[in-house]
């Protein structure tokens, strides 16, 4: 039983030592340029609006990429149930992007989404654009909106993975016994495949989030210069010019684990809250 | 009604497709595209440089691309020989102590990699293990083994130790039982284990960036550098091959679980 | 295979403070059979063909030098040996491509060997009369940093769009307000230093920044910059909301007709874009009548490099005449040379003569004309910084 709780701590010590380091290094104990402990180097990175503009900018950046991937996971689950077909066929095909690496996916979505990429030039064989300006901004954009549908390409293939499993595990059966209990089709999915959809894949979500949120790759290619989503600021500053500017990475850094720490105890508690507390 | 549903499940299905195709065409083509500018919906020249360089070996996406091989092969291996007793051992934990073992494990896999390297450097620099392969294996071995381990916790969950029970009731002993009995069960977890492993590895960027110093070239170390060099056609030579493993992991799973009946994906 | 060759070739490397004294000879002949690991840009398949396939080759045959070139650009560099040395770790590096503001810092935080460049023998042909060659952003090398080639900054437009280009600053202002979206710079060097010779224009000439950093100087000239750039944001590229990541995305842009100009420290890139296919054919440089920045591009061995003896016999080479000249084709890198050509034995110096020219390169004498040293680094560094947080930060 205690050798459980110790592997995984054993698994988890690498963060844990990361965590100790970054915060050693922000308050002065260590790193570039120890001077001896001091709260300062912490109050001034956290009391810069473009760190708090970048952090907001992360998180809804992946929510949105997060939510559009569920749900069209959701759907592609619900429009391609049967097991033989054309459902397997679309079914596999939603799969198959899931190993594609996120620099693969981000060195793409330039060449398909930027203003002069293949999109904009089909808009213009088409005779419906005039020329790159006329095609909405999605590489650079400050709504970062080329970078949501690159996460959202990127995450759903695991999410439609996880709820085409469900449905077709634990989904068919509950559903039959609801409709032998008399229920119609909608009662059937608003009281059964809905709930079981829902909390089948909130931990899925989580994860995604987080994933979302802490990709370097897809942000290095697409993202705005302003605001900096937190992954290219924290490397921005840890190779700043100015050599005293360098420790204050490790606060990003603080703070992008402490986004993943809420995530991942979000993920256990709904996991936990799903499975093993009743209704 | 049943006309219109038949309409989207059609349109559904065009767009899935575009969505998994397109992408890999769109590279394919501009991995041979020769000054191809806007407004151009094909190359104005084809040509297979970029690919005569990668396999006559000359240019350095075949290194890149060996190294990462090695990488992952290795970071794979290691996942699964760390992982299946870690697995082993949160499977066993129940009620609140499960979940705190989870979160603890899912704590690497969820760590924003650019957080993680950043965080990391400087032990695995004061280890000696910066620059250097092993250090870089090591580096990508964190995220990969706790994934692997949550994987293998759902393996173990679902695994019935009787058999083992059988087996050194019958006067087996732990070696035996292990060698005889457990490993042929989990052969196929262990051999998706390891893709999981060695697509973590393959696909793995800024933990090889700041833990190898460069020294270190993986192929998506090389394939950045040219996408961050304006360099469109070599970075998408480069990105078709870091495609090839990921499918083929994605080919062998679907083709396991279509011969094992378990259809449900 | 590339996994053994990394880090093979180490142990028994002679200890710098022998080095100092050993004559080059036995210098030369300890480093046969050792690795050297050369860290540098590798986003150009040019400069990446000229180092694997001409160099390589030959540091092997002629001194049993195994040369592994890997990718890692100024600040990368920086960050690594700083963090080696927190850690007390062995070096990774044997050689690193610096200049300017990396120079600047490796020298602040004593992360470089030295001095050791005075001690190659081909030296001896560095043009050191020459200011651009002679100092780094007003740096003495102090024998820290070996000069390995010369660049001018140059903008880049499309002779077919825009035939008759902007000749000035001034110009330039004129045009982007008359042609709204269609200009933009990149956030990293190239983009700096498009805004430090604005900043030179803005201010009355380079000469006026000349000798070291001046606080007060700089703050009245970048508040010019800063009110410049104020006045034609409206008119940039996405209305100065949003700025390309590097000079490569801004080519990307430039070749396929998002915005009309691109740039580039080295004139003659053009010309290799060109060949690559990744610009236009009808893609020029052109300098502005203020001046651009022409500077040098050095090479540095880490303190705690493993193997700096075979460091400085590849630094050597890398600087004879024969490499010099085969970098120096506009086929090869259009790279300039840091030797003194006229002072060469006779058969080089009529090669360097007769390198042809491209029609697309710049000629020799407007170079020249047009050609503005660098300033002190903390220009660079104060630029880049208060650029982020005054106007990238300020877009809407």
């Amino acid at each position: 039983m205690r050798w459980g709780l110790l592997a995984a701590a054993l698994v988890a010590s690498p963060v844990a030592a990361g965590v100790v380091y970054s915060a050693a290094a922000a308050t002065g104990l260590a790193g570039f340029d120890p001077r001896g402990f001091s709260t300062d180097r912490l109050s001034r990175v956290l009391g810069e609006p473009a760190v708090w503009e970048s952090l907001a900018w992360t998180v809804r950046t992946a929510s949105l990429a997060t939510l559009l991937a569920s749900a069209l996971a959701v759907l592609v689950a619900m429009t391609f149930r049967r097991g033989r077909g054309v459902d397997r066929l679309a079914r596999t095909l939603a799969v198959l992007p899931l190993p594609v690496p996120h620099l693969v996916a981000a060195t793409t979505a330039v060449l398909l989404l930027a203003q002069s990429g293949l999109l904009s030039r089909l808009g213009f064989a088409a005779g419906w654009l005039a020329g790159p300006a006329d095609m909405p901004p999605l590489v650079y954009d400050r709504g970062g909106l080329g970078l949501v549908l690159t996460l959202t390409w990127k995450e759903l293939p695991f999410l439609a993975l996880v709820a085409t499993t469900l449905l077709a595990t634990r989904g068919a059966a509950l559903e039959e016994t609801a409709r032998g209990l008399g229920a119609g089709p909608w009662d059937t999915f608003r009281l059964v495949t809905w709930p079981l959809l829902w909390r089948g894949l909130l931990p899925s979500i989580v994860a995604v989030f987080a994933f979302a949120a802490g990709s370097y790759e897809a942000a290095a290619m697409l993202a705005p210069s302003d605001p900096l989503a937190l992954p290219l600021l924290t490397l921005e500053r840890y190779t700043d010019p100015d050599l005293a500017r360098r420790g204050d990475a490790f606060v990003l850094v603080l703070v992008g684990l402490m986004l993943t720490g809420a995530a991942v105890g979000l993920h256990e508690w709904v996991r936990y809250r799903t499975t093993e507390l009743p209704g | 009604m049943s006309s219109v549903l038949r309409a989207g499940r059609t349109a559904g299905l065009l767009c899935l497709g575009l969505s998994a195709l397109l992408p890999m065409l769109l590279l394919a083509i501009w991995s041979v595209g020769d000054s191809w500018f806007y407004p151009a919906l094909w190359p104005s020249r084809l040509t297979a440089e970029s690919w005569r360089a990668l396999l006559s070996g000359e240019g350095r996406l075949w290194a890149a691309a060996v190294t990462s091989m090695l990488l992952a092969a290795g970071t794979g291996a290691m996942a699964c020989i760390v992982a299946l007793p870690v697995g082993r051992a949160l499977a066993r934990l129940d009620g609140w102590r499960r979940h705190l073992g989870a979160a603890l494990t899912f704590l690497p896999v969820a760590a924003p990699p650019v957080a993680l390297a950043t965080g990391l450097q400087f032990s695995f620099l004061s280890l000696g293990l910066g620059g250097r392969p092993i250090g870089v294996l090591l580096a990508h071995a964190v995220p990969a083994v706790a994934y692997v381990s949550l994987y293998f916790t759902g393996v173990f969950a679902g695994f019935d130790a009787r058999v083992e029970e059988e087996a050194r009731s019958l006067g087996a002993s732990a070696g035996q039982t292990f060698w005889f009995i457990t490993l042929p069960l989990l052969r196929r977890p262990l051999a998706e284990g390891f893709a999981l492993g060695f697509l973590i590895s393959w696909s793995q960027m800024p933990l090889t960036l700041l833990i190898g110093g460069g020294a270190v070239r993986t192929l998506p170390i090389e394939v950045f550098a040219f996408v961050e060099a304006g360099q469109d056609r070599i970075a998408a030579t480069g990105a078709l091959v870091l495609l090839v493993p990921a499918l083929v992991a994605l080919a062998a799973a679907r083709l396991a679980a279509s011969r094992t009946e378990v259809a449900a994906v | 295979m590339s996994l053994a060759k990394a880090s093979c070739g180490r142990s028994s490397t002679p200890q710098p403070r022998d080095l100092a004294r050993a004559p080059w000879d036995s210098l030369a002949s300890g480093a046969r059979g050792t690795t050297v690991t050369w860290r540098m840009w590798r986003g150009d398949p040019s400069i990446n063909a000229y180092v694997d396939r001409w160099v390589s080759p030959r540091v092997l045959q002629r001194y049993g030098i195994n040369l592994n070139a890997v990718e890692g650009q100024g600040p990368e560099i920086v960050n690594q040996l700083q963090v080696e040395k927190e850690a007390g770790a062995g070096g990774t590096a044997d050689l690193v491509w610096i200049n300017g503001e990396t120079f600047h810092q490796l020298r602040q935080a004593d992360l470089l060997y030295g001095p050791w460049s005075g001690r190659l023998p081909h030296a001896a042909w560095v043009d050191s009369a020459s200011p651009i060659i002679s100092r780094d952003f007003e740096q003495d090398p102090a024998g820290y940093e070996s000069p390995w080639g010369t660049v001018q900054f140059a903008l880049i437009y499309d002779s077919a769009r825009t035939p008759a280009p902007p000749r000035s600053y001034a110009e330039l202002r004129e045009w982007i307000l008359a042609h709204p979206g269609r200009f933009t710079h990149d956030q990293a060097f190239a983009g700096i230093t498009f805004l430090k010779q604005l900043m030179y224009a803005l201010g009355g000439g380079v000469e006026r920044f000349q000798g070291g950093f001046h606080e007060e100087l700089y703050r009245t000239s970048s508040n010019r910059v800063w009110r410049w750039l104020e006045e034609v944001r409206p008119s940039l590229w996405r209305r100065g909301g949003s700025y390309p990541p590097g000079v490569a995305e801004l080519h990307r842009l430039f070749a396929n007709g998002e915005v009309d100009f691109t740039m580039s420290n080295n004139q003659n890139e053009v010309v290799t874009k060109v060949a690559q296919g990744i610009f236009p054919a009808t893609a020029r440089a052109l300098l502005l009548g203020d001046g651009t920045i022409a500077n040098a591009h050095f090479l540095g061995i880490p303190a705690n490099a493993p193997n700096p003896a075979g460091a400085m016999v590849v630094a050597d080479f890398l600087l004879s005449p024969e490499a010099q000249l085969e970098k120096a084709r506009s086929t090869v890198w259009g790279d300039g040379t840091v030797l003194a050509v006229d002072r060469l034995p006779g058969p080089w110096a009529r090669r360097f003569a007769e390198l042809a020219r491209d029609p697309r390169a710049l000629s020799r004498d407007s170079l020249a004309r047009y050609a503005r040293p660098e300033v002190a680094p903390e220009y660079h560094e104060r630029l880049a910084r208060d650029w982020r947080s005054r106007i990238r930060r300020g877009g809407s």
